[in-house]
């Protein structure tokens, strides 16, 4: 990784709902964005430039989100660009604003993804039809159900180690006060009885439909020590994408995800990234994709993700490796913001800022996101120090 | 390029037609402007230099400052510019040649772009004092402001 140091300097979140009715889509991100500022001790003169992510247009029907919400994100006389990278788009937003900063554009950047999910239908919005293959009007959890049961039948992962990533993750959530689900009486029972929707992923291991937004105020390595809270330094970026049909296509662990994770751990100097990250915060919006990432990722030997699980290697209280304290997508789903989350929540954890979901001692998070169809890789480590 | 596919025969083409009745939260500021509507009266939001925007938006354009004081503005106001349209284009809300205008309400600091609803240019001109023509059944939508019309004749003189 080359260029300027770069630093997280603050961090805003909106509480993640089913429906903010209170606010539009203009108020849902200023809200964010103002946390963000005030995490940072900074004011709307002192930001650069914005770049601003959301999901594709059709999943809350807003054409050109840069044009509409300018003054609320404070851009006059500003530099305002929108990233599009489907599901993942909130990861690779922080790494476009990341590259202004390391490419000595601008100084000081707000970074921001949002989703009103309660004004679209995300499933209606990823089952569009197209004359030329059957529209299965299935969403997200049709498309992966048959890769995660190929990630089952290949590694012999027991039947409910899905619904142990989604147990967790719920009772992470319960330490997150912005979570959208926070079940304080769920049992494991529970989630295990659920009703089947697309075999074998249970009601129960799938995301919520949320609305949120999350912004991110990135600064220079000046502003980095000028900043009166603590900071996190990016230690390695990396964004890679594929195809999601072709000839040999591993859909359970795509090359993509592999290059990606590669690149960003040699950029951050990790060659063990089990013993060398602390925490992790992964895009995991259906149960299974928990044990596939640890292995696409390297935590893992191939086909071992799921014993990780079982071994509870991943919880928050007591694991090695703890993944996804906030809740991960499996408790907070606003798509278009998800994959910034993601980075966000690893800023918090090695600036300390985390909160009761904190891990003790957080010097080196991994920040993840994925979208399309497992296509789009966006990831980020970041660290307590300067790389 | 070709015209023919690999049958030999002419590539047939595919219909696609993708809808979906999406929903806007309105929040607090534009929410008044609709609410304003239905009443038959016209808001806008003032600025912390006194100035007013109709309509009004949530965030001051050049300030970014939040803004909250929604205020009633006339709904007669003056042409500031205008064209004509003859016939009315494919899916205009007004189906006989008409006029758009941006119509400066008083009390009202930017102008609001509208249809003005007479029989001929001629009877458009920068200046011309119009009023607001409104919908008998209104629900809180844009829709239910017709278009703007000219006053009464004897507030024409010297236009």
């Amino acid at each position: 990784m080359g260029g300027e140091r770069t630093a997280v300097l603050g961090v805003g979140q909106t509480h993640y709902r089913s429906t903010r009715g209170d606010v539009s889509m203009a108020g849902l991100v200023r809200e964010a964005a103002m946390r963000a500022l005030a995490d940072a001790g900074l004011g709307w003169s002192d930001i650069d430039a914005v770049v601003i992510g959301k999901a594709p247009d059709f999943f809350e029907g807003l054409m050109m989100p840069e044009l509409y919400l300018a003054d609320a994100l404070g851009c006059v006389g500003k530099p305002i660009l929108r990233v599009h990278t489907a599901g993942s788009v909130g990861g690779s937003t922080a790494l476009v604003a990341t590259s202004l900063i390391q490419g000595r554009i601008h100084r000081r950047v707000l970074t921001l993804g949002f989703e009103k999910q309660s004004e679209s239908n995300a499933t209606w919005a990823l089952s569009l039809p197209q004359p030329f293959s059957v529209s299965i009007n299935a969403g997200a959890g049709g498309y992966f159900s048959p890769i995660m049961r190929q990630y089952m039948v290949r590694s012999g992962a027991p039947e409910l180690v899905g619904c142990m990533v989604a147990f967790k993750d719920r009772q992470h959530a319960l330490s997150n006060p912005y979570a959208h689900l926070r079940q304080h009486d769920l049992t494991f029972d529970q989630v295990v009885e659920a009703p089947m929707l697309w075999d074998p992923i249970r009601f129960s291991e799938t995301c919520p439909s949320s609305d949120g937004a999350c912004a991110m105020v990135l600064g220079d390595e000046a502003a980095g020590d000028a900043s009166p809270r603590p900071v996190a330094w990016v230690h390695g970026t990396a964004m890679r994408s594929e195809a999601n049909n072709f000839p040999g296509r591993d859909e359970v662990n795509p090359q993509a995800s592999r290059d990606c994770a590669a690149d960003v751990f040699r950029q951050a100097g990790i060659s063990d990234p089990r013993r060398e990250i602390d925490v992790v915060e992964m895009y995991v919006p259906f149960s299974w994709f928990e044990p596939i990432w640890l292995e696409s990722l390297g935590f893992a030997e191939r086909d071992r993700g799921w014993r990780m699980v079982e071994e509870g290697a991943t919880r928050l209280d007591g694991g090695d490796l703890p993944v996804n304290c906030s809740g991960g997508v499996l408790s907070s789903n606003p798509i278009g913001a998800s994959g910034m989350i993601r980075f966000a929540e690893a800023s918090l954890q090695v600036r300390g800022l985390a909160g009761d979901h904190q891990v003790d001692g957080a010097r080196m998070a991994l920040g993840h996101a994925y979208g399309g169809g497992a296509q789009y890789f966006a990831m980020w480590v970041v660290g307590a120090d300067k790389p | 390029m070709t015209d023919q596919d690999v049958t030999g025969l002419p590539p047939l083409r595919a219909d696609l037609v993708i809808e979906y009745p999406f929903i806007r939260t309105t929040g607090p500021v534009v929410g008044a402007f609709l609410t304003g509507l239905r009443e038959a009266v016209l808001v806008g939001i003032r600025r912390a230099d006194g100035t007013v925007m109709v309509p009004p938006v949530e965030y001051d354009p050049v300030t970014s400052e939040p803004l909250s004081e929604v205020v009633e503005v006339s709904s007669t106001g003056t042409i500031v510019s205008w064209t004509w349209v003859d016939p009315p284009r494919p899916g205009s809300p007004w189906d006989t040649p008409h006029g758009l205008a941006l119509v400066l309400l008083d009390g009202a600091d930017t102008p609001l772009l509208h249809g003005v609803l007479v029989d001929s240019p001629d009877q458009v001109a920068t200046g011309l004092r119009v009023e607001a023509v409104w919908k008998s059944e209104r629900v809180g939508h844009i829709t239910d402001l017709v278009g703007f019309a000219p006053v009464a004749r004897d507030t024409l003189e010297g236009s």
